[in-house]
């Protein structure tokens, strides 16, 4: 009965309700918005990040990270990778050799970052002109083939030092070139074969990274990088997760979420005041009904409940609505390249370029809470007010 | 004095005419006339060397067999005799202030770009840099002799070195003690801006060569611990010509010494 009752209220004065559910509409439909639109492209950067150049954690020799160097190398990968995928199963790894090394071609020589990955295994990179790289064969970054000024089929000549200290020197053929993820790569490495890079740096079965995968995508690693440490001899290796590895991107991430948490809270306190200002009124209008219902014995908590429910009823059509119109924005746009925005390029990592906008269910929880949250504390004075009318005074109301 | 120069010796029977005598027997001599002593020392103007430069890392250790010619502050040549298996023919050709390296596995010639003369040398402590320079530390620096005190049981003078205000170098104070008898260095400490021991190289087993003494051996210590790199000088021959063609590029990139 209450229920009927404050639903019927809602359009005793139509105009006034209609326009505080927009502004509660609007509300919500921003926050689901915003919401929806940071985490998609969130989720896309993190799902860019671990399924290409940094893996969901990675494992190294102790110290590699704060301190890169040639001879800092996990000597036993195949035991590692036993290890980690007892520790976490389903998991996938992949070796990966990286150094620092001088390439050139011709009269043209530039600093280049020597990446040995597993054939068929990496996604660090796809492949723009030529074919995957065989024996004695390179691929290079396109940014850096152009300042190099090489082609498919050319002649590249590296040096750097091997593990031992001799100087590592060699001569490919340039198979072709690629593009990836991040501009640092496109811009200055040169890709060998896993085999090739380790016969280069002298490294025996040593790599210098062991990418790890998770078999289902998610942001937080901090359980599975304890699991993986649990299981790894700490003295020789340490295992981070991706966030460890990139804490300026993980800041950023949360940044973000910290400062759409201060946006909620304005438009919270803005629509928040426009349903206090209309459910002053409508109590205000209805005194003398409000005294009559109290002259007849209605309980001053039914009366409380009664304006209460008249304001969550606004609540839920605006939530509802504003839902519909966050979904038809978000559908509407579609798709959104974010790699045209910013140079395309946050702290060395590509920013994707095509991004699918979506309703996220997550954005419901925030927007929800915000609609009848702010609902509830609006009507909640006046609703106070006209619990605590006293039905003689409010009789005499003009 | 840069490390290919420091072995250019000019061996003659006599010293020049105008060059001044080592000062031994003075507790505070004219330092301009002990610096151009020691330099005179150390350069000359052409030489064929076989040296073997030891290098010593935390990770590992090993030693590389090299012959050295060298034609006054501008020209040198050193090719690998012994080294590992990727490095031995490996050439580094200096002319002027540009180096270029021929790369025996590549059978390619590769000029050092400009960004990487910081880096090492062949993995020893010395650097590109330390190749290339051909500066005298008299010309950029203001030399003062402290003090007389003994070394490893010389007689031996103390002296600082501070950069002339226009001076290029990296370093913020040199430091080098110079055998009273000989007037050879007996030891040299570089400082960065921060006034921080950054490298000490130690000259040791002098030798006479004519009317020379020479260290035979050097020994570079750089800041970073348990790091040193030994060259130790195993023939020479000195005041020999050296053909202009060695230090052609063209036979660099043939493969030819």
């Amino acid at each position: 009965m209450l229920f009927a009752i404050a639903w019927r209220n809602v359009w005793r004065n139509a105009r006034r309700s209609i326009i505080t559910m927009s502004a509660l509409a609007l509300g919500v439909a921003g926050i689901v918005t915003l919401f929806s639109y940071r985490e998609v492209a969130n989720e896309a950067i993190v799902a860019d990040l671990t399924a290409g150049l940094v893996g969901h954690m990675q494992v190294h020799a102790l110290g590699y990270q704060e301190a890169p160097a040639i001879g800092l190398t996990v000597e036993n990968p195949v035991q590692v990778e036993a290890a980690l995928r007892g520790a976490l199963p389903g998991a996938t790894s992949e070796r990966r050799v990286i150094g620092a090394g001088l390439a050139g071609s011709g009269d043209r020589s530039s600093p280049v970052m020597v990446l040995g990955v597993e054939p068929g295994v990496s996604n660090l990179y796809t492949l723009e002109a030529g074919h995957p790289p065989g024996a004695k064969e390179v691929l290079v970054g396109r940014a850096l083939a152009d300042d190099l000024g090489v082609k498919p089929a050319d002649e590249l000549v590296l040096v750097s030092q091997g593990k031992d200290g001799s100087v590592a020197n060699d001569r490919y053929t340039v198979a072709g070139t690629f593009v990836s993820s991040s501009a640092e790569l496109d811009g200055n490495a040169v890709v060998l074969p896993l085999a090739e890079a380790q016969s280069f740096f002298a490294l025996g079965e040593g790599v210098h990274q062991l990418v790890v995968r998770l078999p289902l995508q998610k942001e937080d690693v901090t359980p599975e990088t304890a699991a993986l440490r649990n299981a790894l001899d700490l003295e020789t290796l340490e295992a981070l997760s991706w966030a460890e590895m990139l804490p300026q991107m993980k800041a950023s991430i949360d940044n973000k979420r910290k400062n759409q948490g201060f946006v909620d809270f304005i438009i919270f306190v803005i629509v928040g005041l426009g349903v206090f200002n209309a459910m002053t009124m409508a109590v205000f209008e209805r005194t003398r009904e409000l005294g009559v219902l109290g002259a007849l014995g209605t309980r001053p908590r039914r009366v409380l409940a009664m304006v209460l429910l008249e304001a969550l009823w606004q609540g839920a059509l605006a939530f509802a609505v504003g839902v519909a119109v966050a979904a038809a924005v978000l559908y509407g746009i579609g798709t959104v390249d974010l790699s045209s925005m910013l140079g395309g390029d946050v702290m060395g990592v590509k920013m994707p370029s095509h991004l699918e906008l979506k309703l996220l269910p997550g954005s419901l929880k925030g927007a929800a809470v915000t609609a009848f949250f702010t609902a509830i504390v609006g009507a909640l004075l006046p609703a106070l007010r006209a619990m605590r009318l006293e039905p003689v005074e409010a009789l005499r109301h003009t | 004095m840069s490390l290919l120069v420091t072995v250019a010796l000019f061996l003659a029977a006599d010293p020049p005419p105008d060059l001044p005598k080592c000062p031994s027997g003075e507790d505070a001599p004219d330092v301009v006339q002990l610096m151009k002593r020691t330099e005179a020392l150390l350069e000359g103007r052409s030489s064929i060397a076989v040296m073997s430069m030891g290098m010593k890392t935390p990770s590992y250790e090993r030693t590389v067999k090299m012959k050295l010619w060298s034609k006054g502050r501008d020209f040198a040549l050193v090719r690998v005799l012994e080294g590992g298996p990727r490095e031995t023919g490996m050439m580094t050709l200096k002319r002027e202030k540009q180096l270029w390296n021929y790369l025996p596995q590549a059978g390619r010639v590769m000029k050092l770009p400009s960004g990487m003369m910081g880096d090492s040398w062949m993995g020893s402590d010395f650097t590109n840099d330390d190749l290339v320079r051909g500066s005298s530390l008299a010309q950029d620096f203001t030399s003062t002799v402290e003090k007389t005190f003994e070394h490893d049981g010389r007689k031996a003078w103390f002296v600082t070195l501070k950069p002339k205000p226009d001076a290029k170098t990296v370093w913020g104070k040199v430091e080098l003690i110079l055998d009273r008898a000989s007037c050879v260095p007996l030891e040299q400490r570089f400082f960065d801006d921060e006034g921080a021991l950054a490298r000490r190289m130690a000259y040791s087993d002098l030798k006479q060569l004519g009317w020379r003494t020479f260290p035979m051996k050097l020994t570079m210590y750089p800041s970073e611990n348990g790091r040193q790199t030994t060259i130790t000088y195993e023939s020479m021959e000195l005041d020999v010509d050296v053909a202009d063609d060695t230090f052609s590029l063209r036979r660099l990139q043939q493969g030819r010494e």
